[in-house]
Formats: structure tokens, C-alpha cells, sequence
């Protein structure tokens, strides 16, 4: 099975001319076991439990407080940036711990990308935001550079919009542009995984739509786990929902099970907005 | 988190369905008026009772358009999920199933309008039997979906069986009749179209039954056998 680390599984000079299997998407793609999260002596997280599938999209929803987010910054280990934390139980990407002491950390953020709520580009060119984890890593190739630049643009549904500019500040850019910038400058590592806090919150009703557009294309090529207050958008953009409150998973199932008929009382009177 | 189910924090969002709701049982008792009214219109030989059945369709079409109104407005304003949306859905199928429940009394008085023109037919009596039993399916079906009742609201299917053997048994009671009474085969005509007009009205009372579990526990059960 791949790793965090690795690349495509080599194949052996006698196997390199047949056809390569058909791999199914695994469900348990990135998992969580009987985690638990603490804030110094405040639990913030009691006992999760859940496989997030390959390939798809999983919003995670609830009010503000309940724990989303900070298992969404367990997932590429950001929560160490914060003194006193500590944690019980396990998360796996492809079966591997993202807690083994063998991971490098930076490389786990390079294979788990994260977008946050308010877009932040370097105060640097396009061009340069878009490799700048690729010349800390050593990649100076200009060949290399420009494609990666050329890759993740497109991929972003940004290229067209600045493929004449792209030396020009990023702080230029709109709103929209910036925040598809730095889903650029995320999957230009070609991560497993994208994190997504809240990406679109601050973007106007189109920004928005075209955010949500390129999370459905995404998706062909990323796992993609997304924090949203807007159930409307967890409706239109996820395959699966989990249902977050004080700190427990309350609900996890196929969106349009959640959001039609969800088995749980505590998930109907939250998305009916009894509660909130 | 509160245990027992609470209000909607939008108070517009809760006050719209109360009113949503509120609007589908007056349809529901303006149909049942209507359908009263034809009974005793055909019954009573009444042409009065006729007219106001008729006239009174005009009340609860206004009710069904209103209902549809209301039921878009909820999903654009306030995007309702899970129960609400399934309470939105079921709301405005039925203000449709009503409207057509209305139209079948409507049709009702206008055969018994005619009906009366001439003297009156015995056979006219042995329809009363099927009356009564598509009148109590709509009662029924109206009071599972105004109580949240899917017990009650799974019989309908099966008393939906009995209606259509009753109306299939009357038609061909009457059938025979016509050969050797010709001059009354108009007279019986009407009373095959009413029968019918009450085998509809079972369908549609089913329907809202249908529409009722939908609504309270999610499931379709629409085209299913039900249990023998």
C-alpha cells in the first residue's frame, strides 16, 4: 500500500508492459480512532471515530465550539503549533500513523495541504507563492518550477485569469482569486489530502460558487475533508456529512441522508435550527 | 441541547409552517364539506345541495394555489431540511390530492343533478355503501397526516383494495341491469360515473396516506404491497 511519502508503487521491468490494476478507492482512506484531544485540561474532543473515503468530499458540520476544526488541525498535526496540547488515540492516512515518530511533520503538511477561512498569500508574486514550498524543498529547476506553477493554476481554475500577470504581487488579486491561489499553492505539493476551514466564508455569492466548482473537480484527484457553517453548501458540495457537537460525533452518513432524514434527534433539531 | 423537541429559532421560519399546515387542513375540511354537500345532493335528490358543492370548488383551488405559494416561498426563504422539508413536500402533494378530491365531488353533484331530472332510480341506494367507504378513507387519511399517524395512515392501501372490488361489483351489478331496463340505461350511467368518482376518491385519500408516512418517518411507500 502507498504511504504518505510515497509515490506511485514501482513495478518490476517484467510487469512494467501489462495494464495496471484498477485500484478501488479506499473508504478508510484517512481514519480515526478513539481520538481524543485536549487544550491543556479542556477536552475538546471525546472518543472520535471515523473512516473519511478516498477521493471524496466530507464536510464536517455543527456550531461554533463543537470540535470540527480542531480535528480538521489534528489531521496535518497543526494543533502542535499550540503549547499544552495533547491527544489519545490515532489518526491514519493509507493505514500509516500521522503520529509515528518516522513522519516528518513538514512533509506531512506538504501530503495534507490546508486552506483556511482567510485567504493568506505571501506578500509575494503569484509565481512565487506558487513555489515556495517547492524551493524550500529544493526543487529550483525552472522547468519544473513553471510546470508545478502551470499545474496548480489550472488546477485551481485560476489560469486563465493570470497566466499574464504572473509575476505581478498576489495581494493584487480579488478575494476569490486569492482564496483559489491558495488552494493552488496547497495542491501544488500534490497532497493526499486537502483540509478546508470554512474556505468560502468570506467570499462574495460568485466567489463563492466558483470555490465550490473547483471542489467538485477537486475531488477527482484529492480527498477532501471541508469545516462549513453553510449547510446549504455542505448539501450542494459533499458526499458525506459528520455532525459534530461538544466535542462527540453525533452523526456521520451520506450528505443526503443527513440532510433528509437523519437518525439522530440531535442532528435533526440542529440542521432544522431548533438549536444552534 | 434541550431533549424535548423545541421551536425553530426563526420564528418566521416556524409561524410559515403552522400556517402551511394550518392551510392544508382547512382544504381538508372545505373537501369534506364539498363532498358532504354532493352526498346529500344525490341522496336527498337535492339540487341546492348540487349547486353549493360546485360553487364551493371555487374556494379550495384558491387553497391549493395558495398552498403552493406558501410551500416555494418556505424552500426559498428558509432552505428546510430533513423533517421540515419532508412536512413542506407532503403539505403541498396534498393540497394537490384534495384539489382532485374536490373536483370528484364536483363531479358527484353534476351526475346527481342530472340524476334528479328523472324519477328516481333504486340502484341509487346500493351505491351508499361505497360513499361511506371513500368518505371515512379521506377522514382517515386526513386525520393520520393532522396527527402524525402512520398506523392509521398504512390502512388506507388495503381499504383502497376493498373501494375498487366495491365500484368493479357495482358497475357490474348495474351492467346487467341495462338490458332489460333501456330506458333507464342513462340513469345508470350516471351512477357508474359516480361510483367511480369514489374509487378515485379512495386513490387520492391513499395517496395522502403515502404522503403522510413520507412525511413523519421518511419512508416511500408508494407502489408497494402491503401485508396481506
Amino acid at each position: 500500500m502507498p504511504t504518505l511519502m510515497q509515490e506511485e508503487i514501482a513495478t518490476s521491468p517484467n510487469e512494467s508492459h501489462q495494464a495496471k490494476p484498477v485500484t478501488t478507492a479506499r473508504t478508510d482512506f484517512l481514519s480515526v480512532r478513539n481520538f481524543d484531544f485536549f487544550y491543556g485540561k479542556k477536552q475538546a474532543l471525546f472518543g472520535v471515530n471515523m473512516d473519511i473515503p478516498e477521493k471524496q468530499v466530507t464536510a464536517f458540520i455543527g456550531p461554533s465550539g463543537c470540535g470540527k476544526s480542531t480535528l480538521l488541525r489534528n489531521f496535518n498535526r497543526m494543533n502542535e503549533l499550540i503549547d499544552g496540547v495533547r491527544h489519545s488515540g490515532e489518526i491514519t492516512i493509507c493505514g500509516q500513523s500521522i503520529f509515528d515518530p518516522k513522519i516528518e511533520v513538514i512533509a506531512l503538511r506538504r501530503a495534507v495541504g490546508m486552506v483556511f477561512q482567510k485567504s493568506n498569500p505571501f506578500p509575494k508574486s503569484i509565481y512565487e507563492n506558487i513555489v515556495y514550498s517547492l524551493r524550500i524543498s529544493g526543487k529550483n529547476s525552472k522547468g519544473v518550477l513553471d510546470e508545478a506553477v502551470e499545474r496548480s493554476l489550472r488546477g485551481a481554475a485560476l489560469w486563465e485569469e493570470v497566466k499574464d500577470r504572473l509575476h505581478e504581487s498576489a495581494l493584487g488579486l480579488s478575494g476569490g482569486q486569492m482564496q483559489r491561489l491558495c488552494i493552488a499553492r496547497a495542491i501544488a505539493n500534490r497532497p493526499k489530502v486537502l483540509l478546508m476551514d470554512e474556505p468560502c466564508s468570506a467570499l462574495d455569492p460568485i466567489a463563492t460558487v466558483k470555490v465550490e466548482e473547483l471542489i467538485s473537480e477537486l475531488k477527482k484527484d484529492f480527498t477532501i475533508v471541508i469545516v462549513t457553517h453553510n449547510m446549504q453548501q455542505a448539501t450542494r458540495c459533499s458526499d458525506r456529512t459528520a455532525f459534530f457537537y461538544l466535542g462527540k460525533l453525533i452523526e456521520y452518513d451520506v450528505t443526503q441522508k443527513i440532510f433528509s432524514n437523519p437518525s439522530q434527534k440531535q442532528t435533526e433539531d440542529y440542521i432544522t435550527g431548533r438549536f444552534g | 441541547m434541550p431533549d424535548e423537541p423545541t421551536r425553530h429559532i426563526l420564528s418566521d421560519f416556524e409561524s410559515s409552517l403552522d400556517d402551511l399546515r394550518k392551510n392544508v387542513l382547512m382544504m381538508a375540511s372545505l373537501t369534506s364539506r364539498n363532498l358532504e354537500n354532493a352526498r346529500k345532493g344525490l341522496f336527498e335528490r337535492d339540487e341546492d345541495w348540487c349547486n353549493t358543492a360546485i360553487a364551493d370548488d371555487e374556494e379550495i383551488d384558491a387553497l391549493e394555489i395558495q398552498i403552493d405559494r406558501d410551500g416555494i416561498e418556505i424552500m426559498l426563504r428558509f432552505h428546510p431540511f430533513a423533517s421540515d422539508l419532508r412536512n413542506v413536500i407532503a403539505g403541498m402533494k396534498m393540497s394537490a390530492n384534495l384539489e382532485r378530491v374536490a373536483d370528484q365531488a364536483v363531479g358527484i353533484a353534476r351526475r346527481s343533478r342530472k340524476l334528479n331530472l328523472h324519477p328516481p332510480l333504486p340502484e341509487t341506494s346500493a351505491i351508499e355503501p361505497l360513499f361511506k367507504h371513500a368518505v371515512a378513507m379521506l377522514n382517515d387519511s386526513v386525520r393520520a397526516y393532522a396527527e402524525g399517524n402512520t398506523e392509521l395512515a398504512r390502512t388506507l392501501k388495503p381499504r383502497d383494495r376493498e373501494l375498487d372490488a366495491m365500484n368493479r361489483d357495482f358497475a357490474n351489478r348495474v351492467t346487467e341491469l341495462m338490458p332489460t331496463n333501456p330506458d333507464l340505461i342513462r340513469g345508470y350511467l350516471e351512477l357508474i360515473f359516480i361510483a367511480r368518482f369514489l374509487e378515485r376518491i379512495g386513490d387520492q385519500s391513499t395517496s395522502i396516506a403515502e404522503d403522510t408516512v413520507f412525511a413523519v418517518v421518511a419512508e416511500d411507500i408508494r407502489h408497494s404491497t402491503p401485508p396481506a
